[in-house]
């Protein structure tokens, strides 16, 4: 889900849905022999899981940019890092009967737009990045003199991977299908924990989003009665909202498995400029490195990252506690209370549609919804949604609800940040009044530094140069590459790199009079104190560091990872918004505020009330659309919400006379969507024919790729949660300019682009189904081309299955890629058929299945007391909302919260 | 001249096992909503469970009963048997066709006092809750196929105990091999790909909740009902609802029925045997076996308390 933050709000709101993953390691052997962990044996974590499900982008995504390690030289590096973690995550879960790996396809069109605008700042970033490392080379070699030896240093800082090439229909994502392919038959052929295991993959190939994939997989197996109801399910995946997703499958024994990012990683940094150790890129010098071994990467076994579990069932039992309502004059569904939750979630942010103003998960509303939805549930009659189906009737109480305390919250937010702000400067100024700058290593300074390298010199191994030495300021990478000082300018809109430009040469001919306060340190421990000089703004925590080439994805870990910061060390660290306003003259803590946005905003004339009822309505059809998406499947493959911004609450009206209707629509093509979502900078991903539309003068679509774009920061402080202001694509226009060029694509291009299947691996020692299978494939009396599976014999796997063309089984199973770092397998004793996943003419139903036996409890008493009294005041901060005084009588439910104004806030927020 | 096959005491048959043989469907009928015959599973029922604190008395002026009083004989059981002969090509090669009914009853004998006439009336104990709480509980598909809209509205179907699926069943106690047809209430999962593998059929039974040791003594009788119906056509699973005097649901539990005897057991309160029922039904088959030496109609029956089952020839209508 979109929503920066949502993992750390949850987490704190509802503590005991995580807990530790216990993990056990291969032994390394004094000569270097590796024991690996037999997972043939119990879990370790004290129980065991039937399937794991790896939304297989949450692993493709940091392999190409570890955090902890240079970025693999090239593919075949990077699938065997993929191998890697793939296998830890595997071994972690070890689950008994099935295995999903879903690689994200072809997006519906609703999530194209936010890929669009993730991987075209990407681009602006690597471009800004790539520039820096032309700046920092050429100024390396200015400070070191004519003498210094030229080539180390563009040897050592390396091209990033572009990890826009993650994306369907590239060459790329082909060898990673095969590679994944190998591997897992690979495992199927070595390792016996895998040999009653199924796995199934869906590649790029395969239509959807890979979280969406399993989901849609989860729902079909539910239908298949013979679906055990407490298969225990574990999905692999970054996005907090997976836990949405768990809750949507209404399947209780399910899990969501994540790394650490609350782990306050102590691990040595490592550069990934340069790929040494000892420091991070920020402050890479780039100096040669010496060498170590083959690869050059001896990695002394780092510790690794630990993971942690995310139980739906828990979350599941505090929002039983926190959603139950008694005495409602109809049957109270905990599961359909759950969906009416899972709602509300998406109004504080999705991947499809912007967020509502009023509405910020961390100014708590998801729980300013919830209180509307409990104080109005009675009056409306039933519940919002429905099986992934919204009665509109119903969300109008909910939205109507929140246009009442539209106004006060956002007075209420400038309030509070002005409070931020005001509390900032005063700290700002105790600092400078305790000595500018160089305070940091005085006994003044009021926090110690945490594991501060200098206090006994720099680790062994370091090319620092003593301060002494250096005649000239040292120019870090931190320097040139931290945008934060750039993004607290509030210049986003200006080219960042004339800013840097002038920053670093100003730098340059500075006056060393600073001899402490920009001394490059080596390692900075996290959640260090700003520092209080007259540089602009620089946060030392790596962890704000805006995110340059990672895109948006990595930003919200980022974010939420910086949250945890805060929350453990009972401090905030303000991002003081600058003098000259934030660019914000919408000011939507002043009266009049909705004229200005829809002028400014979609420059719509301040009278033109209707329009602000059309954005509303296809916010609304946005709505209708994500849950959809989330509960059934996607409705739509061509729908998309139409613009940049969100409407207010209070222009939603007449929601119950609108008609909410989608076709299924198009699905498109790999190419199609890598034209609509990459921009030209990336288009060695996308095949040669189409180049020219992205870049020549006479093309019909040139203006879907613009170079440079605006980012409207629209009140928000950095620059990656403003909004990329990149003109829509116009898919008929696209599509016929594509058209144009089909006729010219290489026989290898055109399969690219084609639509694949799932495929389905087993082990020959899989009792039952590989019999089935082969007897009925290939055995002297085939059978018809498809065959649909027994679960009785394929231990719950419902589906039908379908020969591969020209495979054959025992064949030899050969290494896909160049260097053979893996090898092939004479006697392939696995068997791999097409999957196609039991359809069903019924639809999901949010219902628990016949045979359940509900998890262990795992809140006690003083939970319930607890999360029971929370609940019983939050979310009423702005006055509440029952509405029976407008909506037709009171009839005598609930017993009227709210009324006063809002003089708690502030509770959780800050 | 009627003749006499003893009841013993049931210690006299206790701790002894005979060997008996897993019930096995090999054909099926159903009866649809107006009790007409068809030679398939259309009436096959799916288990979902019901909502709690439902009224199972609720719907009695709409409730469909079938007239039991109709002797239905072995009909459609005869019919059923003869189109499964017709299209194998082989007779069946059961001793004994009867309704599973009957065999409940012998097989209770030992441990109960009631009268039982084969042959006569359909004698069934059911009232309203019973049938209500099969509406409440089944659906007419598998759960994925069904509609919420369905499952959500079970209270306002119609109660119709004219609709039934029939399993017709192979088993066996000693040497004697027996047919079987009784309705099956519903089916927890889906029929096995293969015939002859076990089904995971679903008994249905209400009965009012337990609140003291006397309950529960009725209850533990009661169950020997229970286990003797599920036993004989290979039910695993009995699913009982229990209603509060008003009728209202209270709550629903599973038994598992092969651990039903053990449990009893172990209770105490109840004295019955499986084994021992199992075996004196093995010896009475072996015995009518014997003694009914032609085709012409039979009539079994045991007066109230007594000691004999009778057997006797019955001249023709
Ligand atoms: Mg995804």
């Amino acid at each position: 889900m979109g929503i920066p933050a949502a993992f750390r709000w949850l987490s704190t709101k509802y503590p005991k849905i995580i807990s530790p993953v216990v993990e056990e390691n291969a032994l390394v052997m004094e000569d270097g022999t590796v024991v690996p962990v037999d997972t043939t044996q119990p879990n370790p974590n004290g129980e065991e899981f039937d399937n794991l499900y790896l939304d297989m982008n949450g692993i493709v995504h940091p392999c190409s940019h570890p955090e902890d390690r240079p970025a693999p030289r090239d593919e075949e590096e990077m699938m065997i890092e993929v191998f890697k973690y793939t296998e830890r995550v595997v071994n972690m879960v070890r689950p008994r009967k099935l295995l999903m790996i879903a690689v994200d396809g072809v997006a519906p069109r609703a999530k194209m737009n936010q890929q669009r605008s993730r991987r075209f700042r990407a681009a602006q970033d690597a471009k800004e990045k790539e520039a820096d490392k032309q700046e920092l080379i050429k100024m390396l070699r200015k400070e070191k003199g004519s003498n210094a030896k030229e080539e180390p240093v563009e040897e050592v800082v390396k091209k990033a991977f572009d990890s826009n090439s993650i994306t369907p229909g590239t060459p790329f994502m082909d060898i990673l299908a095969q590679s994944l392919r190998y591997w897992c038959s690979y495992k199927l052929n070595t390792d016996p924990a895998w040999a009653k295991m199924k796995v199934l993959i869906s590649d790029a190939t395969v239509p959807g989003e890979g979280e969406h994939k399993i989901m849609n997989f989860v729902r079909s197996q539910r239908n298949s009665p013979e679906h055990d109801p407490n298969t225990r399910h574990v999905i692999y995946g970054l996005d907090a909202d997976l836990i949405m997703l768990g809750l949507a499958t209404h399947e209780p024994h399910f899990r969501v498995l994540r790394e650490d990012v609350f782990a306050q990683d102590s691990k040595v940094r490592m550069c990934k400029l340069c790929g040494q150790k000892g420091h991070d890129e920020r402050n890479c010098r780039g100096e040669a490195k010496e060498k170590e071994g083959e690869f050059g990467e001896k990695d002394k076994a780092l510790p690794l990252k630990p993971f942690i579990w995310l139980h739906v069932s828990v979350l599941r039992e505090y929002l039983a506690i926190e959603l139950n309502i008694s005495n409602l004059p109809f049957r109270w569904d905990l599961e359909r209370a759950i969906d009416d939750w899972v709602f509300m979630c998406f109004f504080v942010g999705n991947d499809f549609l912007p967020h509502l103003p009023a509405l910020e998960i961390r100014e708590n509303g998801i729980e300013t919804l919830m209180a509307i939805w409990k104080d109005n549930l009675a009056v409306m009659g039933g519940y919002v949604t429905k099986d992934g189906h919204v009665d509109l009737d119903r969300a109008q109480y909910i939205l109507s609800g929140l246009a009442k305390q539209e106004d006060s919250i956002f007075r209420r937010r400038k309030e509070v940040d002005d409070r931020r702000e005001a509390g900032f400067k005063r700290r700002k100024l105790q600092q400078q009044g305790n000595g500018r700058g160089g305070a940091q290593n005085s006994p003044l300074s009021g926090r110690p530094r945490r594991g501060a390298p200098e206090a006994n010199g720099p680790p062994p191994g370091m090319n620092l140069f003593p301060v002494a030495s250096i005649p000239k300021p040292v120019i870090t990478h931190d320097m040139v590459v931290n945008r934060r000082a750039v993004d607290q300018a509030n210049v986003a809109n200006k080219s960042a790199a004339s800013v840097l430009k002038s920053q670093i040469q100003g730098l340059m001919a500075q006056p060393q009079d600073k001899p402490d306060g920009d001394k490059p340190d080596g390692d900075k421990p996290d959640g260090d104190k700003p520092k209080g000089d007259d540089e602009p703004m620089k946060e030392d925590n790596p962890a704000q560091t805006p995110p340059s080439a990672l895109g948006k994805r990595k930003a919200e870990l980022i974010e939420d990872a910086s949250s945890a910061t805060d929350a453990t060390s009972g401090t905030e660290t303000p991002i003081p918004s600058s003098e000259e306003g934030s660019g914000d003259t919408v000011r939507l803590w002043e009266e009049g505020y909705a004229d200005r946005y829809y002028e400014q905003k979609f420059k719509v004339d301040a009278k033109d009330i209707a329009f602000r009822h059309k954005v509303a309505r296809a916010y609304v059809e946005g709505l209708a659309w994500v849950l959809m998406y989330y509960f059934q499947g996607c409705p739509s493959w061509e729908w998309f919400y139409p613009y940049h911004y969100a409407p207010f609450a209070a222009d939603f009206v007449d929601l119950s006379k609108m008609d909410i209707k989608f076709e299924k629509g198009r699905i498109s093509r790999p190419f199609e969507q890598l034209m609509s979502v990459l921009p030209a900078a990336s288009r060695h991903s996308i095949p040669e024919v189409f180049h020219d539309l992205m870049l020549l003068e006479d093309s019909p679509i040139l203006d879907f790729y613009p170079e440079d774009f605006d980012i409207d920061l629209n009140g928000k402080k950095m620059s990656w949660q403003g909004i990329a202001l990149l003109p829509f694509i116009e898919m008929p226009r696209l599509l016929a300019a594509m058209e144009t060029k089909a006729h010219l694509l290489s026989a290898d291009d055109q399969a690219r682009n084609a639509p694949g299947d799932e495929v389905l691996l087993i082990s020959d020692a899989h009792p039952d189904l590989y019999e089935d299978i082969t007897t009925h494939f290939y055995s002297k009396k085939q059978g018809v081309p498809k065959f649909k599976l027994d679960p009785k014999r394929s231990d719950g796997l419902a589906g039908e299955v379908r020969k591969i063309e020209g495979y054959v089984p025992h064949g030899s199973l050969v290494y896909p890629l160049e260097r053979n770092a893996m090898p092939d397998v004479d006697y392939d004793r696995s068997l791999s058929v097409s999957y196609d996943m039991p359809s069903s003419s019924h639809t999901h139903k949010s219902m628990l299945l016949r045979g359940l036996k509900m998890p262990t409890p795992a809140l006690d008493r003083s939970d319930v007391e607890f999360v029971r009294n929370k609940g019983q005041r939050g979310g009423r901060s702005y006055g509440g909302a029952p509405l029976r005084n407008s909506y037709g009588g009171d009839r005598g439910y609930g017993n009227g919260y709210g009324g006063g104004g809002g003089n708690n806030y502030g509770s959780g927020g800050n | 001249m009627a003749l006499k096959f003893p009841i013993h005491m049931p210690a006299h048959h206790a701790g002894q096992n005979e060997p008996v043989k897993r019930p096995k469907e090999f054909a099926c009928f159903s009866y649809d909503k107006d009790h007409k015959f068809h030679l398939d599973d259309s009436s096959l029922k799916w288990y979902y469970p019901p909502d709690i604190g439902a009224d199972l008395e609720n719907g009695y002026e709409s409730f469909i009963k079938h007239d039991d009083r109709v002797d239905e004989h072995l009909d459609s059981l005869l019919k059923t048997i003869t189109n499964h002969e017709q299209q194998t090509g082989e007779a069946i090669d059961a001793h004994i066709v009867t309704w599973r009914g009957m065999l409940t009853k012998i097989m209770a004998t030992p441990f109960d006092n009631d009268a039982f006439e084969m042959n006569a009336t359909l004698y069934r104990t059911n009232l309203l809750a019973g049938y209500k709480f099969e509406t409440l509980s089944t659906i007419p598909r598998p759960w994925g196929e069904i509609s919420r809209e369905y499952i959500e509205n079970r209270d306002q179907e119609i109660v119709n105990n004219k609709e039934q699926y029939c399993s017709v069943v192979r088993t066996g106690f000693g040497k004697s091999i027996v047919c079987l047809g009784g309705e099956v209430d519903a089916i927890w999962d889906a029929k096995p790909k293969t015939p002859g593998e076990p089904i995971n059929w679903v008994e249905l039974k209400t009965s009012a909740e337990i609140r003291s040791h006397n309950d529960q003594f009725s209850f533990d009788r009661k169950l020997m009902k229970y286990w003797i119906q599920s036993f004989l056509l290979g039910v695993p699973k009995i699913i009982v609802g229990f209603r509060t005097q008003d009728g209202i649901l209270r709550n629903v539990e599973e038994f598992k029925t092969m651990s039903i005897p053990y449990d009893v057991q172990r209770r105490g309160k109840a004295k019955w045997d499986g084994n021992a029922c199992i075996k004196f039904t093995s010896l009475f088959l072996e015995w009518l076996r014997l003694n009914i030496t032609d085709e012409g109609v039979w009539r079994i029956k045991r007066q109230r308390g007594s000691t004999h089952i009778e057997l006797s020839r019955v001249e023709e209508v």
